[in-house]
């Protein structure tokens, strides 16, 4: 038998349906030993070193970078080195984009038509464009700060900003490497956090009483802050447009609609989903665009949409006893929201907010996060601090913070003449 | 006594040659031999009477029938054999079997006539070298129906080609009789084109070598061409089962079949040499039945396409298409002795339609053949050429006519290599100019390419106006393979870069055949348009108005190999961009814009938007105003750009 071995994509996690190889240990046609580490795989999670299980000739059927389907033939062992097949035919999935940039250039600018009309429209000169050789009608949009909608077509490869190869002592630690996701993740920080130029404002609110409305508008997320919050937030940012920005080399590009990212992390990995313009949204409709965002997630069916032109992020940490923390900010926005956990006993929680200095600056972010603290316990029930107490309706014993029709009881003398409260069924009974 | 001045040595061959096909017959009653065959049973003496007597450095092509001729030329009984069992040590690996054999200088093939330009072009090739070598091409008398066969006959009698044509007349087209479909007299056809014809008869095998010997004597000693009438009987069908002949009329030709008259007269002779002929084949077959069949990866292996992507500057050069073709092709004639160059109308001082022969035929006289217009003969000459060695140019006049020699590429040049297992090579070049706007109408303007590109193993390549045809030109010349290269009517009088779009940066790779991109200076493209021949130039004048129409900043990729496509590099303009658009001559349908979307599509891992322009699915008219609404013109283009992507 020719082959001693065939080495294919193992399950690892049932999340992962397909693995990435990313590093090939021996030349194509190299001989091995049994027990040998052959190659790396790498899940969503962590890697997978895959062994040799037989001394003998090594043929690699994969390239490193690749992704492969689980159950798909990576590699074989050989008894014989010429029955090693010519390393060529290993098909490359895919392409990466490989495009040298010019950046400078002095010729004379082209304008389309399009760009034309849109700067004659907004009284825009053609000096604007200087050193460009070409002017579409996104350009020109890009520079008067609209958002552009379309199918982002232009990509550019993610450049992964805190890659730098730190040395490590394998003796002393073991590695994991990074997988896409988590690159992506650095990157997405890294655009705004790596100036260095955010920083982060801390308030609590005061959370006693406050969930006896919010509740009853709420079909699954009871005792949940975060409805609540994506509602104020997203009206509050059409008062502070700066908040609801980023930052754009030379300018500062506002969004027009306010889209409303929340970070989910439920064992898939870290996504921001978007509640589309969220100021329209009534608190019910909210709460539907949460579960079904979540839903989403869960099922793997999040849509591109559903990810993209998100204008500001909301990340909760309430279900983790966070008492505060620092949230990062995320590309194209100028700020994030975080919420920690509820003080069951001090009835309270932290609300933070970081925020990008280029954009805006500490006043603002205070008069936000203090606005939103206000509107938030303004659902505090006036009369809370008697829900505390026992007040029965004398006639059917109902309490007085099991009235959910928020009208309260009334009070009242007895048949006995004795003084007594009375709810407002039992009242209209009469 | 009929059969006592005949050599005993011919008979014991012809024996042979009755006892194998006999064991063909046998095996494949058995399920023993894959396919079909056609016996010469009855016909062998025609056999030895020419390929059995010419010499080794001669040639013999042959057609269907072909076994004893084989056997005849090269005694390889057991490589036959072995090939028609599917055995790795066939002649031809297997691979070509009963109707497709080569040996040395012999050479078969299935299809009826095609042969007999390829046989010519062979022997122009020996009178070429001077080496006295002459050749035979078996044709049936069914073979005479094809056209392609009296292209030939005019050509060898003008040219005074040293190659003797055969025709074995059993009577018989398949299984029609000649008096339904032959006209005339036989003999006559090649008298008419001025060839001296000879006749014999099987049943007379001693007087039949003695005539043949002297047809092969005039066929070298004068260096000129020759008809040979051979009359005999096909004893057996024509291949097997579809005999529907009078059983009589096969009986009287049982009772004059020589060897049957030999085992009647010398039966103790006849049977010596029948069992010991059966006893060495029975051998043979039980031996090579044991033996493997040729693996796929010994015939087939697919060769990754990859394209460089070191990238260079493009510069003008002052002189016109035409000029750097000729002056290739002057410099090339002179300094290759293997170079040829064949054509319509290509003598001095005519030079061609559109003058790419000019002063040629004065450079090298010997070397440049003006031909009839004869375009399958043209191709089929070359054919034989390059199976000799040579590198022959063959042009046809208007891409229009490449559809006349459609057998000869199809059948022949794209297939030699390979249904002789791996034996020979033909590296002919077919050039013809295609593309309209000139007002010739449906015949003379069609854009063809996507006929060609469907032909397995023929390159197809495409000039352009970006860089001297000449690169072009010297990287065919080291092909070992067929080259059909599309040259463009309106491309022949611009000169070389003569229009560059500003902003646009105009580059080229290292390919053999180089890719040429125009990219924007500076901005990222949002556009990928491939184009190519023709259409290429006419979209590079396009470039800045399909921006400032569209909004969408175009890269443009001009490949100049069609049967193999870029698309390494397109994908990577594409997965910028997003959006592919392929601009063509001919019709969309299944065109090359269809080919290469579905490659760009299998690979890419986004989703593009993919748009095909071409011409319309009608004949080209001649009146300007639709001829221009027909093929792609810069307004549709533009239009249909915006409609598509906008």
């Amino acid at each position: 038998m020719p082959v001693l071995q065939q080495i294919k994509v193992p399950l690892v996690s049932v999340n992962d349906t397909s693995l990435t190889v990313v590093d090939i240990l021996f030349a194509h046609g190299a001989a091995v030993k049994k027990g040998d580490d052959l190659l790396v795989l790498e899940t969503s999670k962590t890697t997978y070193d895959v062994v040799a299980e037989a001394d003998g000739f090594i043929g690699y059927d994969c390239i490193k970078d690749e992704d492969y389907a689980v159950n798909e033939v990576i590699a074989h062992i050989y008894s014989d080195v010429a029955e090693v097949p010519i390393e060529h035919t290993i098909k490359k999935k895919k392409t990466e984009i490989t495009r040298e940039q010019i950046l400078a250039f002095d010729g004379e600018t082209i304008f389309s038509t399009a760009a034309l009309a849109l700067m004659q429209v907004n009284d825009i000169s053609k000096t604007a464009f200087a050193g460009k050789d070409f002017v579409s009608k996104a350009m020109v949009e890009e520079l008067l700060g609209i958002a552009h909608t379309g199918i982002a077509l232009n990509k550019t490869k993610g450049r992964y900003f805190a890659r730098q190869d730190i040395s490590v002592d394998v003796s002393k630690v073991s590695v994991q490497k990074l997988s896409k996701n988590k690159k992506r993740e650095i990157d997405y920080l890294s655009s705004v956090q790596s100036t260095g130029l955010t920083s982060t404002i801390y308030t609590y609110v005061d959370t006693a009483g406050i969930f006896l409305h919010i509740n009853q508008s709420m079909r699954f997320l009871k005792n949940a802050l975060l409805p609540a919050i994506i509602y104020e937030t997203a009206r509050l940012l059409l008062k502070y447009k700066l908040l609801n920005a980023y930052f754009a080399g030379d300018a500062i590009a506002l969004y027009k609609e306010v889209n409303i990212g929340f970070a989910i992390d439920i064992d898939k990995g870290l996504k921001v989903v978007k509640v589309q313009n969220a100021t329209a949204q009534s608190l019910t409709e909210i709460e539907d665009s949460i579960m079904a965002l979540s839903n989403k997630y869960l099922d793997d069916t999040l849509h591109v949409d559903d990810l993209t032109d998100i204008s500001f992020t909301i990340t909760d940490l309430s279900a983790e006893t966070v008492a505060f923390f620092k949230p990062l900010v995320n590309n194209r926005n100028s700020a994030i929201l975080g919420i920690s956990s509820i003080d069951k006993k001090l009835n309270r929680c932290t609300l933070s907010l970081t925020f990008d200095h280029r954009v805006t600056e500490g006043k603002t972010a205070a008069q936000f996060l203090h606005e939103l603290k206000d509107r938030l316990e303004s659902y505090q029930s006036k009369y809370y601090p008697l829900l505390n107490q026992d007040i029965n309706c004398f006639k059917c014993f109902k309490q007085l913070k099991d009235d959910l029709s928020d009208v309260g009881f009334s009070k009242c003398i007895t048949p006995k003449g004795e003084e007594a409260y009375i709810c407002q069924s039992c009242f209209k009974g009469f | 006594m009929v059969v006592k001045n005949v050599n005993h040595r011919l008979i014991k061959q012809a024996l042979t040659i009755r006892t194998v096909e006999e064991k063909f017959l046998l095996l494949f009653s058995e399920g023993k031999l894959n396919g079909t065959v056609h016996t010469c049973v009855g016909q062998e003496f025609s056999a030895l009477a020419f390929a059995g007597q010419l010499k080794k450095q001669d040639f013999v092509f042959s057609n269907h029938r072909c076994h004893g001729h084989y056997i005849a030329f090269t005694g390889d009984t057991r490589g036959l054999l072995a090939e028609l069992m599917g055995k790795a040590s066939g002649t031809c690996g297997g691979i070509g079997s009963s109707q497709h054999l080569c040996n040395n200088n012999f050479f078969s093939n299935g299809i009826q006539g095609g042969i007999v330009p390829v046989a010519a072009g062979y022997a122009l090739g020996n009178k070429l070298k001077k080496n006295d070598a002459i050749g035979v091409v078996y044709i049936g008398d069914g073979t005479l129906g094809e056209g392609t066969l009296y292209e030939t006959m005019n050509i060898i009698s003008k040219w005074q080609i040293p190659l003797l044509i055969v025709c074995e007349n059993n009577f018989y087209a398949q299984s029609t009789p000649q008096s339904v479909n032959l006209a005339g007299d036989i003999r006559a056809r090649a008298t008419a084109f001025g060839i001296d014809t000879f006749k014999g008869h099987t049943s007379q095998p001693g007087q039949l070598m003695e005539d043949a010997s002297r047809a092969i004597d005039y066929v070298r000693s004068q260096s000129k061409p020759a008809f040979f009438l051979v009359e005999t009987f096909r004893i057996n069908p024509h291949s097997k089962g579809d005999d529907d002949r009078d059983p009589d009329e096969i009986q009287s030709y049982r009772n004059r079949d020589f060897l049957n008259i030999f085992k009647k007269e010398q039966e103790s002779y006849y049977n010596n040499y029948a069992a010991a002929i059966q006893k060495e084949i029975d051998d043979m077959v039980e031996q090579i039945t044991t033996e493997p069949e040729q693996p796929l990866a010994g015939y087939y292996e697919q060769i990754a396409n990859t394209n460089s992507n070191q990238w260079k500057q493009l510069q003008p050069v002052n002189k016109r298409q035409v000029e750097l073709l000729n002056l290739f092709f002057k410099e090339a004639i002179t300094a290759n002795d293997t170079m040829v160059f064949l054509g319509e109308d290509i003598l001095s001082p005519y030079g061609g339609a559109f003058k790419v022969a000019k002063d040629l035929s004065d450079i090298a006289p010997e070397k440049v053949f003006s031909t009839p217009i004869s375009e399958s003969a043209i191709v089929g000459i070359s054919n034989g050429l390059a199976l000799n060695g040579f590198k022959p140019f063959a042009e046809i006049m208007f891409g229009d006519f490449v559809t006349l020699a459609f057998d000869q590429l199809i059948n022949h040049a794209s297939k030699f290599h390979h249904i002789y297992n791996k034996k020979v090579n033909c590296p002919v070049v077919v050039r013809t100019p295609m593309g309209g706007r000139r007002g010739y109408g449906p015949t003379h303007s069609q854009t063809l390419d996507k006929f060609l590109v469907g032909i397995d193993n023929i390159k197809t390549i495409v000039l352009n106006t970006f860089f001297d045809p000449g690169i072009i030109y010297k990287q065919i010349y080291t092909e070992l393979h067929p080259v059909i290269v599309i040259e463009n009517k309106t491309d022949y009088g611009k000169k070389i870069l003569h229009h560059q779009a500003v902003n646009f940066l105009y580059q080229t790779n290292d390919d053999a055949y180089p890719v040429v991109k125009v990219r924007p200076a500076a901005a990222l493209p949002s556009l990928t348009i491939v184009a190519y021949g023709g259409m290429a130039d006419l979209v590079n004048n396009l470039l800045e108005a399909i921006f400032v129409a569209t909004d969408l900043i175009p890269e443009l990729i001009v490949p100049s190999i069609i049967s193999e496509l870029p698309v390494e590099i397109i994908l990577q303009s594409v997965q910028v961009t997003g959006r592919l658009v392929v601009i063509e001559e001919g019709s969309s349908f299944a065109g090359i814009g269809a080919e290469l979307i579905a490659q760009v599509v299998e690979k890419a891992e986004d989703k593009i938007i993919t748009k095909r322009i071409a011409a319309l699915p009608v004949p080209i008219p001649s009146v300007q105003s639709l001829e221009l609404a027909v093929l792609p013109g810069a307004e549709r283009i533009i239009e249909e750009i915006k409609i598509h992507f906008l």
